[in-house]
């Protein structure tokens, strides 16, 4: 029976990985119930990177059995490479994603520091007519405004926007996207799914809408997303649409069943337990 | 952050740098020569002390950012900002949302909104309409 864990858990590898995002992509009625559905986008991505570094290893007991000491020792080396390699290759996507994103990040907010104008602690106002937020996050976070959004949005509706970037600084959703923009560099091409990426992003930015409505309202956020989303060029939209329709649908139907949530959260610790059951199983 | 080095510090001091600059160029008009190290430490040293040195490496690093161009003049450098604060902000504003790499722009920077195409437009109508219209039968009753 044992033979074929490691096996199985290959191919869980490749199921996480590559499978499971794929599908998950597609489920979208867990956009309602964001903070679930992210526990359990990082469950798979986790689980899938546990499988993957544990196959090998899970190999070992039975291929240990053989009489041959030189042959043995020849396994043990070959399973800790390949388990390294994947290590390395994760180390290494993260090492080149963290180094570019930190660089935009302090290039940016030192070129905002200096020509934006300063309101509050980390607030900056760029003095330019287009309405836009956003923020920069990381140890010296700001929150940049456009003086265009100070004059398209009323009060409530401004406050709406400046807790959805809030909500993004402390809850450190910029980790999170950078886990997920590592898996994703990390994945050998052509497998990884940009559909897996869009939707996570779709997710934390369905999330910080909630702290947006819990502060302003469900009105003043769902004006103010309109009002930004009709501001705004069309050829400004890159890639495959834009989440403003989806967030937007998204607060018109309210909070989500409990079924949903319990659904996801129990997905999610199905392929995080998964992969170290199986290599508790392949060593006892 | 109290404890840090002097980035902070540095940071806020290439701002009123800038600032000076912008106003010692617009107040001259079309003819502005530019400033040296020297003038733009006397302007300070009424209000802050302020190295002398400081002030170069200020006016270096933003040099190195190309917010400022400086030209030779005998001895010294004369700088002068690179572009108004409009163009600037014109620039970055750009910038941030058109050039960047784009999974590594989303990362970066998280912006409230990615635009939204006119056809999308209709869709965010009829959402809109539905949240107003239960938030008015939410108050009536």
């Amino acid at each position: 029976m044992e033979f074929v864990i490691p096996f199985v858990l290959a191919g869980l590898a490749v199921l996480l990985a590559w499978v499971a995002p794929g599908l998950m992509a597609r489920q979208k009625r867990f956009r309602r119930a964001p903070r679930a559905a992210l526990v359990a986008w990082q469950a798979v991505s986790v689980g899938g990177i546990l499988a993957a570094l544990a196959a090998a290893p899970a190999a070992l007991p039975l291929l240990l059995d053989g009489d041959d000491p030189i042959m043995q020792a020849e396994l043990v080396v070959l399973a800790l490479l390949v388990s390294t390699a994947v290590l390395a290759r994760l180390l290494w996507a993260g090492h080149r994603v963290g180094t570019r994103l930190r660089r935009i990040r302090s290039d940016h907010r030192e070129l905002v520091d200096i020509i934006a104008t300063h309101d509050r602690d980390r607030v900056r106002i760029l003095q330019h007519p287009t309405p836009t937020a956003y923020c920069i996050p990381g140890r010296q976070s700001r929150v940049v405004l456009s003086q265009g959004v100070l004059d398209a949005l009323p009060e409530d509706q401004l406050d709406a926007v400046v807790a959805h970037e809030d909500a993004h600084l402390r809850s450190r959703h910029d980790l999170l996207l950078e886990f997920f923009t590592v898996v994703h560099e990390a994945v050998p091409r052509p497998l990884p799914s940009d559909a897996a990426l869009f939707e996570v992003r779709l997710l934390v930015e369905a999330l910080a809408d909630r702290a947006a409505v819990r502060r302003s309202g469900e009105l003043a956020t769902a004006r103010a997303l309109l009002t930004l989303a009709g501001s705004r060029a069309p050829e400004a939209a890159l890639g495959a649409g834009t989440t403003a329709p989806v967030r937007l649908r998204l607060l018109a139907d309210g909070p989500p069943p409990t079924v949903l949530s319990a659904t996801a959260y129990a997905w999610a610790t199905l392929a995080f337990t998964l992969p170290l059951i199986l290599l508790v199983l392949a060593w006892t | 952050m109290p404890h840090s080095t002097s980035a902070p510090r540095l940071g806020d001091l290439e701002r009123v740098v800038m600032e000076h600059l912008w106003e010692a160029a617009t107040a001259a008009g079309a003819g502005f020569g530019g400033a040296t190290v020297r003038e733009v430490h006397d302007r300070f040293s009424g209000e802050r002390e302020i190295a002398y040195t400081t002030i170069m490496t200020v006016l270096d690093r933003l040099a190195k950012k190309d917010l400022v161009t400086r030209e030779r003049d005998g001895r010294a450098w004369r700088y002068f900002p690179a572009d108004t604060r409009e163009a600037l902000t014109a620039q970055t504003m750009r910038r941030t949302l058109d050039d960047m790499e784009v999974t590594d722009r989303r990362a970066a920077l998280l912006h409230f909104l990615d635009g939204a195409t006119s056809d999308e437009l209709d869709d965010l109508k009829a959402a809109l309409a539905e949240i107003e219209s239960r938030a008015g039968s939410r108050r009536r009753p």
